[in-house]
């Protein structure tokens, strides 16, 4: 158990006279005990920073600390840190028993016994007490990524990295094993650092979620805070399935305009913009109301251009011209039933809608909660 | 392999079909056999017969008294009269000792050399440190399995004539009452060692690069270091090309006779390899003995043989990694 500290860690790969920055002056600290969910599209360096906590990648710049120490130059066999790997990295030629004893063999002084009883305990949480004297090539996968998590736990370290530990499991199993992660952390209170690219995963895991992007951290929030007050355009439009939808728009008086509609904003939303000349207004699918029809400010006509039932829900996709493209994206009931081709009134409400700059892609105002019940995030 | 028996049957395939007994199913199979693939398997016979030719010639011949080898043709079985075990007897007599001696530097030279080769490897591929340094190691180990015997006999008879005598430096052994020829033996291990490290490298290496690089991460995070990490991950999970090596080396040093003539020299010496012996057996003022040559041949074979048969199973799996 510790606290893990980030401070402006970055990582640079030298390549000849390619600079390529994999990780951009990164800073976070997760405490004692916190589930952090690291996401982000592959490539943004998410990997590598999990990679230089662990020890397995030279810091270029920047300090990691472990529990106040900083530990930029212990090696990785001194760290005390656990990790899971994607392809869960057993060794084959021992069994789940000597995979599991490995590392209290050799990172303590631990009698034979107490190691054998330690790994029996976790076996017996895990439930794979009757797989110990199986090689992990006799295993399924699911087996085989609960021999890696038992790994992990059985040494009872500092800190728990994850990398993407359950994107080798078929979905089922997978959610299965989401919840049971979630559990298991929790009884253990091992600090967590979980690195995945899946946002179903990343929304209901973890007590805090840092968003990242191009080797650069986006932001650091709880799930609900990332999905509801993001801190910028690719946060807005990461978190959340279907995405956000987004319209580039001009500032004209107290009027949003746009290629496909003008917005009219009250004084109070008109204030957060201040004098930023171009915006993106941006809306949730599930914010877009569909309404028979309508004349407000905020209301505008469309055509029903798709629509992907999902059972619970329906996804439409609108188009604000006969036979264009899809322009707006909503979600609504899944009892209730459109056609394609049936024209509608799509209301944008402005009390859902978010403001972002859009060169610089910061927010400028986020939706309101107010008043809101369902705080739920979609994902 | 499987479908050979086929093929045998194949020409009286009228008398199979009169066949009352034989199954109607083997009949419909033979018949479904189409040109091409009869063809294709006489082709194979045809080429087994070439290959295994010059095995039976000399089995044979070594079975033979020297009047059947002079009287049936090379490939023709001994006929009662000509069938002696005489040869065997007199070859196995005079190679038995050369065979402990060959066994006395060939074991441990092959052991020594995979051992270090796999080392080497590993301190080539998993370990981790800077490619810029390692290109050019590499190098050197490749270009050393391409350095042709012929080229260092000078030099190495040199080395162990001027630089590194044995037979001097270690007084204290041939005072315990073992012949000072057995320096031949250690000057042999010594070389062969040297000689056998790059090819064994080389062959590590290219198995060590298939290895889970984060399978090594994670034995490292378990807290193992580098040298735990070979000596419980890496070197048991090297047993298939360790065969490999094994079977490599050491017929490669079994076989050897450049060497061995020119650190041990002698047939006569106590320390005389196998080769050594065999390549004097059965030449005479009164002419080759044939049988004997063969029969001495076969003989000095055998421990290869044994070796492939033992890793046979290893073997095929680290060649197909």
């Amino acid at each position: 158990m510790a606290t893990l500290e980030l401070d402006t860690v970055t990582k640079v790969y030298q390549e000849s006279d390619d600079r390529i920055v994999a990780v951009d002056g990164i800073s976070l600290s997760i405490d004692d005990g916190e589930f952090l969910v690291v996401v982000g599209p592959s490539g943004c360096g998410k990997s590598t920073m999990l990679r230089m906590v662990a020890g397995l990648e030279s810091i270029t710049d920047g300090v990691i600390r472990l529990d106040g120490q900083v530990i930029n130059n212990v090696k990785s066999q001194d760290r005390d840190i656990a990790m899971v790997f994607q392809s869960y990295a057993l060794y084959p030629h021992m069994t789940v028993e000597g995979n599991m004893s490995f590392g209290l063999e050799e990172s303590t002084d631990m009698p034979d016994s107490e190691i054998a009883s330690r790994v029996g305990d976790t076996a017996e949480m895990l439930d794979i007490a009757e797989l110990l004297n199986r090689k992990p090539g006799e295993l399924s996968g699911g087996q085989q990524q609960r021999v890696a998590l038992g790994r992990a736990i059985v040494r009872d370290p500092k800190v728990f990295l994850m990398d993407e530990p359950l994107s080798n499991l078929d979905a089922k199993l997978r959610s299965q094993m989401r919840t049971e992660l979630q559990r298991l952390q929790e009884e253990l209170g091992v600090t967590t650092v979980y690195v995945t690219h899946d946002q179903t995963e990343a929304m209901t895991m973890g007590d805090r979620i840092a968003i990242l992007n191009d080797g650069e951290l986006q932001q650091v929030a709880t799930p609900l805070e990332a999905y509801h007050e993001p801190a910028n355009l690719f946060v807005a439009g990461f978190i959340g399935e279907p995405s956000m939808n987004f319209f580039e728009m001009e500032v004209q008086g107290d009027r949003l305009s746009g290629d496909l509609f003008d917005y009219r904003l009250s004084e109070e939303a008109r204030e957060t913009v201040n004098d930023v000349t171009h915006v993106t207004l941006g809306i949730r699918p599930e914010d877009v109301e569909i309404v028979a029809d309508g004349s407000g400010d905020h209301d505008f006509n469309a055509v029903v251009d798709v629509v992907e039932p999902m059972g619970n829900e329906n996804n439409v996709y609108l188009s604000f011209e006969a036979d264009g493209e899809t322009d707006l994206v909503a979600t609504i009931d899944g009892m209730r039933s459109l056609d394609a081709g049936q024209p509608v009134v799509a209301r944008l409400p402005e009390s859902a809608i978010h403001l972002f700059d859009t060169e610089s892609g910061t927010v400028l105002k986020n939706r309101s909660l107010d008043g809101r019940e369902e705080t739920e995030p979609r994902v | 392999m499987k479908d050979q028996p086929d093929d045998t049957k194949d020409q009286p395939d009228d008398a199979s079909n009169r066949d009352t007994i034989g199954s109607g199913g083997f009949v419909s199979r033979l018949r479904s056999l189409d040109r091409g693939r009869v063809g294709l398997y006489l082709a194979l016979l045809a080429m087994v017969g070439f290959y295994l030719t010059p095995i039976e010639t000399g089995l044979v011949t070594s079975l033979k008294t020297n009047q059947a080898v002079i009287e049936t043709a090379p490939y023709a079985p001994p006929g009662p009269s000509g069938f002696t075990l005489e040869k065997w007897q007199t070859a196995i007599d005079q190679l038995l000792r050369g065979m402990g001696n060959s066994m006395l530097y060939a074991v441990p030279a092959t052991a020594i050399s995979a051992f270090f080769g796999s080392l080497a490897a590993y301190g080539l591929t998993v370990a981790d440190w800077s490619k810029r340094y390692k290109a050019p190691l590499l190098a050197l180990f490749v270009a050393g399995i391409f350095i042709p015997y012929q080229a260092v006999l000078v030099p190495l008879s040199q080395f162990w004539g001027q630089y590194v005598q044995l037979g001097q430096n270690l007084g204290f052994v041939w005072a315990l009452g073992i012949d000072n020829d057995y320096a031949g033996i250690i000057e042999l291990v010594t070389t062969h060692v040297a000689y056998g490290i790059p090819i064994c490298t080389i062959l590590f290496r290219s198995y060590y690069k298939t290895l889970s690089t984060e399978m090594i991460e994670s034995a490292r995070l378990d807290g193992a270091s580098l040298r735990r990490v070979y000596r419980r991950i890496v070197l048991p999970l090297s047993t298939p090309m360790f065969a490999v090596v094994l079977i490599y080396q050491f017929t490669q040093i079994w076989n050897d006779l450049l060497f061995t003539l020119v650190l041990v020299a002698t047939e006569s010496s106590p320390a005389a390899p196998v080769v050594l012996i065999l390549a004097g057996l059965g030449t005479g003022m009164e002419g080759t003995d044939f049988p004997l040559r063969m029969a001495g041949a076969f003989f000095t074979a055998l421990p290869t043989l044994a070796v492939y048969i033992a890793f046979g199973e290893e073997f095929a799996e680290g060649v197909t990694t």
